[in-house]
This record gives C-alpha cells, structure tokens and sequence, in this order.
C-alpha cells in the first residue's frame, strides 16, 4: 500500500540501533560488567561495521579481562576503520603499556593527544609511563593545556603537581595542592603530597639560607 | 455490499466484527508476520482477508495458520491494489475496516485501541495512530536487519491538510465500513496514493481521531525501494494526473464534514486567456469546488472540455457580467461562492487562502447576516480584475435587495465588508512554522530549531511529537538538562525509540548508569520487535 510522505531521510534513521548498542556496551562496561558489555559492542559492531566505536569498546573489555592480544586486535580494527580514532590510539597504548613497552605506549598517548588534548585516558597514561620512563618534559605541556580547559579535574592537577614537584618547581606544585585541598580537604593523596612538597620547599630555603 | 446486520448481531457478545484487509503480491517472505501480527490481536473477533493478487503462491502460507477467521482470495492475475482491496471490500462483514500492508505488522493492541476510539471515543467514525517507520537493510540471508524505528509523523487531524495532502497513514486507519457505502470503493484508474483517495474522501463525512499511540510498524528498505507505489511516482506527469483526479473527486451529497464551494468564472468569450485561466483553476484548486460557466449557448458549444466538475450556465449573448453572475448564482449549490474573471492571476492556494479566513472567520448574529458579514477578495483582484469569495445566502440576499446595482456594489449596499486574509487568518501555519523549524535544524542552527518546536508544541497542538523534535534539538544544541527533561516527559506518556536513547545518553553522561542501561533496554526491546513474531513456528518455517 501506498506509504505518504516518502520525505528526505532524517538524521540518524539508519544508526539508531547502532546507537543504542554501543550506548548499552558503553554503560555495562562502566558498572564493570565487561560480557554484557562485550554483548552488545558485538551486536553493535554487527550492525554498523563502519564504525570505529564497537571495536574500541571490544578492546577495553579485553583490556580488563587481560586478554592483552585480543585487545590489541580490536584497537587495530577500530584504527583501520578511523585512522584518526584517538581513542584506538589511546586503547594501543594501554596495551603497550601493560607489555611495558613504553616508549611506543608513550608515542601512541602523545598521537591520542594531538587528535583530542582532551583525552582523559590518554594524559593519565602519558602521564604514568612519563613516571615509568623517568621523563616528563613533554607531559607538562599537554597536562597545563588540558586544565586550562578543565580547571576542576582534580586529577590531572594531582598529576601536574607530582610532575612540577619532580621538575623542582615547588611553588607551582604547592599552588595546585592548595587548590585541590580547599575544594576537598580529605583528599588524602593531595595532603601526603603537599607534605612533601612542603618539606621539599623548607629544604630548598634551608639550603638557600646556608649558602648566603 | 452485503448485509452485515446478521454478523454483528452474532458477533455482539464478543464486539462488533472487525474486518482486516491484507493485499499481498511477491512478499512471500514478509507475508508471514504480517498475518501473524494481525492472529495475535489481543481483540478476538476479526475477520481476516489475504487477497493474492497474483505473483508469488501464498497458499500454504495461509493455510499454515489454520485460523478460520482468514478469508483467502487467491487470484493468478495481477490487478493493482485498488482492485485487491475492492475485491475484498465488497465481501467484507465487519462493522469497521482496517488494512495492512503485506510487509508491514500491527502491535497486539493495534484492533483494540482503534475499536475502542472508535466505539467509545465520541462522534468519531474514522480513526487512526501512530506507527514506526523501520528503517531496515536486507541481510545476505534476506531477512531484514532493523536499523531504526523512527515516529516520522504524529499529526492530529487537520481536515483542510488532508484535503490537500495525505497526513494519516492508511496501515494506522480505522473506519465504520458503512462510511464505503458513501465515499465509494477504492479508485482504480488511479495507480499511485490510492490510500490518499480514499481517506480524503472520509474527511467529508468524519471527523478522524488521533490516538497518540504506536500500534504498528511499516517498512522501508534502504536504498531503492521496492515499493510499486514509489516507483511510479518517479513518472512525474503521471504522478501530477493522479494528484489531479484526487483533487477532483467528490463524493455523493450530502456531506456531512465539508462545505461545497462554487466558482462562478466571469468572462465574455472564450479564448485563450479564459482557456489558460480555467486549466489554472483546474491545477491549483484543491478545496471541493464546481466551476460555473455563464456563457452564450454558442460559445458553450465551443467549449472542448475534458475538466471534472464543470456546470455549463446558457445565457443570453447580450448578457452583462452582473446578469451572468445572477444566473450562475441560481444554480449554485456551495455553501460559498468564487467570483473569478478571466485572466485573474491563479496559484497555488488563490482561493483556499481567502476561503480559510471566510470559514473561520467570527460566526454572524442572524441580524448581521441578513445586514452584514465578510467577504474576502483573492490575491490580485483589483478594479477590473474584481474577485472575490463570500457566503452564497449573503450573495443571494444582496442581489435580490439590490438588483438594479453591480454585483459588488450590491454586497457594500448590503453592508458586506471585503477584506484581504491576515497572516493569522491563512490555513497550514502549523505546516508553514514547522517547515522553517526543519530549516533551521537542516542548516545546523540547533538552538532556533529547538525553540521554535518548543513554540509550536504550545501554540498549535500536536504536542508529542514536536516536544520530540524539540528535545533532539536541545541535545544538539549542549542543552542536555532540557533535551532529558523533555525526553522524559514524552516517555512517561509515550516512549519511542529516540527519546528512550535521547533520555539514556544524558543519564550515561551523569553517569546514571543504571537508569540509562534501562532505558536503552526497553529501546533495544522495541527495535527488535519484528523477531518477536520470527520466533513464531509457522512464521519461522517461511522466513528462512
């Protein structure tokens, strides 16, 4: 029978499934609930073999059952269907990290970053093999860039106050102690290492002081 | 038609019978959820028609249900789904008829939600619902993959609309099978809309009930259809023809629901001006309507017309334009009445502008429609090109008080104003906000999208289905607390496919995680419907 208003197709009428899918992956995957979730990012990957997204969410649940080859295999697949998936990026470098390859995890997390500084996942990494490697000239940068744009993410200012305190730049690292602190004064981690810094900081006057 | 006082009657216990009408052609491979979808009503009393029209055996499909409530017409030859449908129509004994496409499924509570508007929902004789359109591909094993489900139409009824286009679908449609006995059957010189032929010829006779319900899906495969009826609409002169007929086509009187309207054409002689105006006419007039011609009988008998719905008026040559009007007049049998000169500027919507402010206009006291009253001039009257339309009592009544005047001098002595249409006054405003929304949301501008569907859920009904709209703009837009709190509004009274997801993203985003893993649950429960059905034995046994 005749079917009325044959109109344009609007948006999004042949992802809709696909969509829900990977929303569903995504959720089971946050609660910890990694075979739903591999449930459904299979089922979506079904659906739309194009997209990037299923692939990803297949390595991440490989990732925490540390199937480390399965991982590596999906992150693969999504970076072939989008060379510029930042987050197959970042999920390669996870693996890397785990098989302590970390000068390439390393690269990989600063490739994730220049595609998307505003990846969470990938500043946390570059930030722990930074520590791994003992370098950390080049995560500073990226960690003041991305709370530029997030001023409240307590975390990454942790980070870049333990990589300042590293660098010998007490005072900033003080700063964004304080500031963490005042927002949340049973951060624990913060307290310990404002101690430090503290400590650090009454060293470095002592030492001034003697050598006047 | 046959006497269906004998079934009801049996039937009365149970409910009034309810026919189903399901045409099938080369569908073998969906015909069996169709069929299935309509055995499963939770409503019991159905008399089931499967009409072959020709192609692909169904037999064995039909008989496989061995359901004695199926009537199976199995006819070799292909004849159109207008002839299928009549075919059926004729033999049918329910009190109300419903129909279904070969490849398209009801709900369970499809039969019972109608019947009960229907019976118990007021002075209604037709009504209808909402459906999904599934969007689906193809497998490489045939079956459909669903991809999404997708409330593209939720209109209340809006009877002008309806006669210009189509905005309730046929597989929603449900109506008392007496009402055939005065729209008539099913077109058949027609071979695409025919649904739409048929339901404008409702709208004369009742007022359609929206259920804002989703009891159904229809399909559309990605990218070429496979539709008869879309196909055909690529042959645009074909296309228009159709358009005309339905346009033309009126019912026996009385109506019960609309108001006929007279066009009286003014003109001297016939030539090729008066030729082009009256084809004009013809493409741009879409509101019931007669076109009379005032004319000498030996220019009538020049007249070579093949036009629907024309009255010829003899007059004498001599005739003036006042005299020809008069005697238009005496035969006209609308409630309105057109005056239009030869070479009056004619396009789309040139009359049913000014009729619509006419038909709405304020309502008379009985003395100032024996003094007084509106009339409404048509876009492009001026001095000499003079037209108008107006209330054919308040026409008759100033000519027989004024004869000795013009025409238009004797509505002023009658004290009828004539005034042009305001914005406020036009038909389809609904239709015209709408369209700029879906202007603005197609050029990206989110934010005027989102607030304008917000204005038009207020101002002009159809609530559902523009707050939905609204809240897939907001989402775009970064309103998220917005898009969630219309989203949920609309699932508490009606849930659908896109603001169960709309709602659930924004709750993953609050990491809500578990509100939103159940309302991408009952998502994915609709979108996998269809395999409700497949589960089936004797539906499985035909759709491998």
């Amino acid at each position: 029978m005749d079917k009325e208003k044959e109109d344009g197709v609007e948006e999004g009428s042949y992802t809709q499934h696909y969509e829900v899918l990977q929303e569903l992956g995504d959720c089971y995957s946050s609660i910890g609930d990694y075979d739903q979730a591999q449930r459904y990012y299979e089922k979506a990957a079904s659906l739309g073999p194009d997209e990037p997204g299923p692939y990803v969410g297949l390595g991440v649940v490989a990732l925490q059952k540390n199937l480390l080859d399965d991982a590596e295999i999906a992150f693969r697949v999504a970076f072939r269907l989008d060379p510029n998936c930042a987050k197959a990026y970042a999920g390669l470098a996870m693996v890397f990290q785990q098989q302590q390859n970390y000068q390439q995890a390393f690269e990989l997390y600063m490739k994730c970053l220049e595609l998307d500084s505003d990846n969470i996942t990938a500043l946390l990494g570059l930030f722990q093999t930074s520590c791994q490697m003992g370098s950390f000239e080049k995560i500073i940068y990226y960690l003041e860039t991305y709370l530029d744009m997030h001023p409240g993410d307590t975390a990454v200012s942790f980070s870049l106050a333990a990589l300042y305190m590293k660098d010998g730049r007490l005072e900033q690292s003080q700063k964004i102690l304080l500031d963490i602190l005042a927002l949340n004064p049973a951060n624990q981690g913060a307290a310990d290492l404002l101690e430090e810094v503290e400590h650090n900081l009454a060293q470095a006057k002592q030492a001034g002081a003697n050598i006047q | 038609m046959r006497d269906r006082s004998a079934t009801i009657k049996r039937n009365e216990k149970a409910g009034p019978l309810v026919t189903v009408l399901i045409p099938t052609y080369n569908r073998r491979r969906f015909l069996p959820v169709a069929l299935a979808s309509v055995v499963r009503q939770d409503y019991d009393n159905l008399e089931i028609f499967v009409i072959r029209d020709g192609g692909e055996q169904v037999s064995d499909i039909v008989s496989s249900f061995n359901d004695s409530r199926i009537v199976f017409i199995d006819r070799a030859e292909n004849r159109g789904v207008a002839f299928t449908l009549n075919e059926a129509l004729v033999r049918a004994q329910g009190k109300y008829i419903c129909y279904l496409g070969d490849d398209d499924l009801y709900y369970p509570h499809h039969v019972s939600t109608l019947l009960d508007a229907l019976e118990n929902g007021g002075d209604y004789e037709v009504a209808y619902s909402d459906l999904y359109k599934t969007y689906c591909r193809i497998g490489p094993d045939g079956n459909r993959e669903v991809l999404s489900k997708v409330v593209e139409i939720s209109r209340d009824f809006d009877r002008f609309f309806m006669l210009y286009f189509n905005h309730a679908l046929h597989v929603s449609l449900m109506h008392r099978a007496d009402l055939i006995e005065k729209i008539g059957l099913y077109n058949e010189q027609l071979n695409v809309m025919i649904d739409w032929d048929l339901t404008r010829r409702l709208v004369f006779f009742s007022d359609f009930h929206h259920i804002h319900e989703i009891t159904g899906e229809f399909y559309s495969p990605i990218g070429d259809s496979d539709r008869i009826s879309v196909q055909r609409r690529k042959d645009q002169s074909e296309y228009r023809r159709n358009i005309l007929t339905i346009r033309t086509t009126r019912p026996a009187k009385p109506w019960s629901k609309i108001d006929d309207m007279s066009i009286i054409f003014v003109v001297d002689k016939l030539n090729k001006q008066a030729g082009q105006t009256i084809g004009l006419i013809w493409s741009n007039t879409f509101y019931p309507y007669r076109l009379y011609l005032p004319l000498s009988p030996t220019e009538l008998s020049r007249l070579n017309i093949d036009m629907p719905n024309v009255v010829f008026v003899p007059v004498n040559p001599l005739s003036s334009k006042d005299q020809q009007i008069d005697a238009a007049l005496a035969k006209c049998d609308g409630k309105y009445v057109a005056i239009v000169p030869s070479g009056l500027p004619i396009e789309e919507m040139w009359v049913e502008h000014p009729l619509y402010a006419l038909i709405n206009s304020a309502p008379m006291t009985s003395c100032e429609s024996k003094n007084g009253g509106a009339a409404f001039e048509l876009r492009g009257s001026t001095e000499q090109l003079w037209a108008i339309v107006v209330r054919k009592d308040q026409l008759a009544n100033a000519r027989k008080s004024f004869p000795n005047l013009s025409v238009q001098q004797s509505l002023q002595a009658a004290g009828i104003q004539f005034k042009k249409p305001t914005d406020d006054q036009l038909p389809f405003q609904f239709d015209l906000l709408l369209q700029q929304a879906q202007l603005a949301e197609k050029n990206g501008n989110w934010a005027q999208a989102a607030q304008m569907f917000e204005y038009i859920a207020e101002h002009y009904h159809n609530g559902l289905w523009m707050k939905t709209l609204a809240a897939k703009a907001f989402y775009k837009v970064g309103d998220h607390t917005k898009a969630a709190k219309l989203s949920s509004e609309i699932n508490q009274q009606r849930p659908t496919v896109d603001t169960l997801l709309l709602e659930a993203k924004v709750n993953r985003e609050r990491k809500n995680f578990k509100t939103a893993i159940a309302l991408l649950r009952r998502a994915e429960q609709i979108l996998s419907r269809q395999s409700d059905y497949l589960v089936s034995t004797e539906v499985n046994n035909y759709s491998r």
